[in-house]
């Protein structure tokens, strides 16, 4: 009773207080520590590096060049064009196709026809464009790039299946869950430059490295893992008829994968846990009464409740395998020969060891770039699937 | 159709509802007890390696013949560890308060202040969390040496402003908190004012004793990001004045050479305050992280 005549009498004052000067000024004196440091060091140099990609700047900040570092990494503007062209009608084929599926009609059919005519032609243009600027850009900048989709869909995938089935397994009233979940999380809050130090010796080329070992009790051949620049199909599989970039990782890349992998499980499974124990038990109970089996419960339940936070977990996964550094970085061997130089380590050579400041921002800003495009694709692809319930 | 499927419910006993079949149940503890150890492993062979000789490292035992604690002591007397130890605890505290004192000022100020603007400027700072450090770190890097402002006291390197200014503030620890004041009732705010309190006294005396869990939370995410961060501390530290235990274990690793039990104890000293303040607070953090990833 006494807190409604309160709130009563509050309400018209909220509108009064819009004018307050002092409100006004308290608030922006609250907020002003904080915004004045996220300006200075995560605004304002977005603006700078930006300004920075168009002048010559080793050290110091040499002649205006205009879009010369662009030009340099990208290769001639034809190239770029026709690529972006080649990938613009792969996503188009995606969007025919994915409305061709919602018709029923003779226009369905057409749609999937045109749909896999972009398709094709998408498989004949981007490789096209990609050589073009592969003969006249900097070669291993533009290959850091799919060495970086390489590292994102050799970790997110396998990591969110791997999480998904642990915390599945864990939500069935498992004994000793909070146990398993403790050591589940454990790498993903350890230090990465300590954990990736011991990866370097349990990976390294010795025969008697945990790895090698590993392999030797199954009857394998020891490798040279991350002093492998080989690919790594070629390697363990024999296949050595895979060209370009159909070849994939190197073997050096898919140990680091492995890190990639063995570091987010745990974090991802923690989640995915939360996520199954949002999900209304009544659903499950009702649909047992129905006869559904567990198959059933788990296809149509549990992953359409659970589609927002998959979606989330790889949205973030993915934007941060493109954004990872710290592990790479503290793996790479110069036997591996560049092939585990994803873009934000490329991009660090570029500045730290090479001093041109210029230029390594002209890159980072092509990586932000394509950051950003996948962030707005993968939202309008997958976010159009997940189910808000 | 969902008041059907509600009276049906009601009807059956609980206990009809979850009947499961032992070999199912030992598939699935052989899966977790599996992965259980493949997570482990690691950490087993940095904690063996590390007590082993080196003549042990090189034939890779499973287990050293007599623990040589004495790895420890030369590691963390003669590479050096103790003094990138003792850096690294100041820059993390430092960080620490200074990070929690913007957030919760600004946290509270974005869910219970009205002011002009309030709802874009946190619309821009949420955007920042996109940004790659690729990109900020070469300006943020002349900003440090004093290139692009003057700075007070000259160029920052190898100071400790260098290492704990930059991130005593970020979007994520403001947004985390604004969630949670934004569901304190309005009532506590009305009757404190009634009282003569103004914003920051409310802050203080009612806001912040029932805040802990959120704040633990910030706090441990702060803790974790200070003391495992590398590639900031990597560049701005050309001296050992303040280099961190992060860039000291990787300096060590070139320096180590072959002796991988040196290596191995550096690593588990890195190891040992993240470890225990994890085993200390292990339900906050992990309920913690939890429920961050719901709410995105």
């Amino acid at each position: 009773m006494a807190s409604t005549t309160i709130s009563q009498v509050a309400t018209p004052r909220k509108r009064i207080r819009w004018l307050d000067v002092k409100e006004q000024l308290t608030g922006y004196a609250f907020i002003f520590p904080a915004v004045f440091i996220i300006s200075i060091f995560g605004i304002f140099p977005i603006g700078y590096a930006f300004y920075m990609s168009l002048y010559n700047w080793r050290v110091r900040q040499g002649p205006f060049v205009g879009v010369e570092n662009y030009h340099k990494a990208l290769g001639d503007w034809s190239g770029v064009i026709i690529f972006v062209l080649g990938i613009a009608m792969l996503f188009l084929a995606y969007l025919l196709w994915d409305s061709a599926l919602r018709s029923h009609s003779n226009l369905g059919l057409a749609l999937k026809i045109g749909a896999a005519m972009l398709l094709i032609g998408a498989f004949f243009v981007a490789p096209v464009g990609w050589q073009q600027m592969l003969e006249t850009g900097d070669v291993d900048f533009l290959v850091s790039l799919p060495l970086t989709l390489y590292y994102a869909l050799g970790t997110v995938p396998a990591e969110l299946g791997l999480a998904l089935v642990l915390a599945y397994i864990l939500f069935q009233k498992i004994k000793g869950q909070e146990f398993f979940r403790m050591l589940y999380f454990l790498p993903y809050i350890t230090p990465v430059v300590a954990t990736a130090v011991v990866f370097r010796t349990i990976f390294s080329p010795r025969e008697t490295s945990l790895a090698n070992q590993f392999l030797t009790a199954l009857g394998q051949e020891p490798q040279k893992w991350l002093f492998e620049s080989k690919p790594f199909n070629q390697v363990m599989f024999g296949l050595d008829w895979l060209e370009g970039f159909w070849a994939g990782p190197s073997m050096a890349l898919a140990t680091i994968v492995l890190f990639g992998i063995w570091t987010y499980v745990g974090y991802n499974t923690v989640i995915f846990l939360a996520g199954l124990g949002s999900i209304p038990h009544e659903l499950y109970e009702a649909a047992q009464i129905d006869g559904a089996s567990t198959w059933h419960l788990f296809r149509y339940i549990t992953l359409p409740l659970l589609s927002p936070v998959t979606f989330y977990l790889a949205l973030v996964a993915f934007i941060g395998t493109f954004k990872a550094f710290n592990h790479i970085y503290v793996m790479r061997v110069p036997s591996a020969q560049g092939t585990v130089d994803v873009a934000s380590v490329f991009i660090f050579d570029t500045f730290y060891r090479y001093n041109q400041f210029g230029y390594a921002t002209a890159q980072a800003i092509i990586l932000f770039v394509i950051i950003l495009i996948l962030t707005i694709v993968q939202n309008k692809v997958f976010g159009e699937k997940v189910f808000y319930g | 159709m969902a008041d059907a499927m509600k009276a049906d419910q009601s009807v059956i006993p609980a206990s009809a509802s979850r009947v499961r079949l032992r070999p199912e149940r030992l598939v699935m503890y052989l899966v977790l007890i599996l992965g259980a150890v493949l997570a482990i492993l690691p950490f087993y062979w940095m904690v063996s390696t590390s007590l082993m000789t080196l003549g042990e490292t090189i034939q890779r035992r499973w287990l050293p013949e007599i623990p040589q604690f004495v790895n420890y002591q030369v590691a963390w007397s003669e590479a050096r560890f103790s003094r990138y130890f003792f850096n690294s605890v100041i820059v993390t505290v430092t960080t620490i308060i200074g990070l929690v004192t913007t957030s919760v000022l600004a946290g509270y100020a974005f869910a219970r202040i009205r002011f002009f603007g309030r709802d874009f400027i946190f619309g821009i700072l949420l955007s920042t969390m996109m940004i790659p450090e690729s990109v900020t770190m070469i300006p943020n890097f002349l900003m440090i040496r004093g290139s692009i402002l003057p700075l007070p006291g000259g160029s920052w390197l190898n100071s400790l402003q260098a290492l704990t200014v930059p991130f005593m503030a970020n979007a994520f620890s403001i947004f985390l908190l604004r969630q949670f004041f934004a569901k304190i009732p309005d009532e506590l705010w009305d009757a404190a004012r009634i009282d003569g309190a103004g914003h920051l006294r409310f802050l203080w005396t009612i806001v912040l004793p029932i805040s802990r869990a959120p704040i633990a939370t910030v706090t441990l995410f702060a803790f974790i990001g200070s003391w495992n961060a590398f590639l900031w501390p990597l560049l701005v530290t050309t001296k050992e004045t303040w280099r961190p235990l992060m860039v000291g274990l990787w300096t060590f690793v070139s320096e180590a050479g072959p002796e991988t039990h040196l290596l191995m104890a550096g690593a588990v000293i890195t190891l040992i305050p993240v470890l225990v303040l994890y085993f200390l607070t292990q339900k906050q953090f992990t309920e913690g992280i939890a429920t961050t990833g719901l709410k995105g």
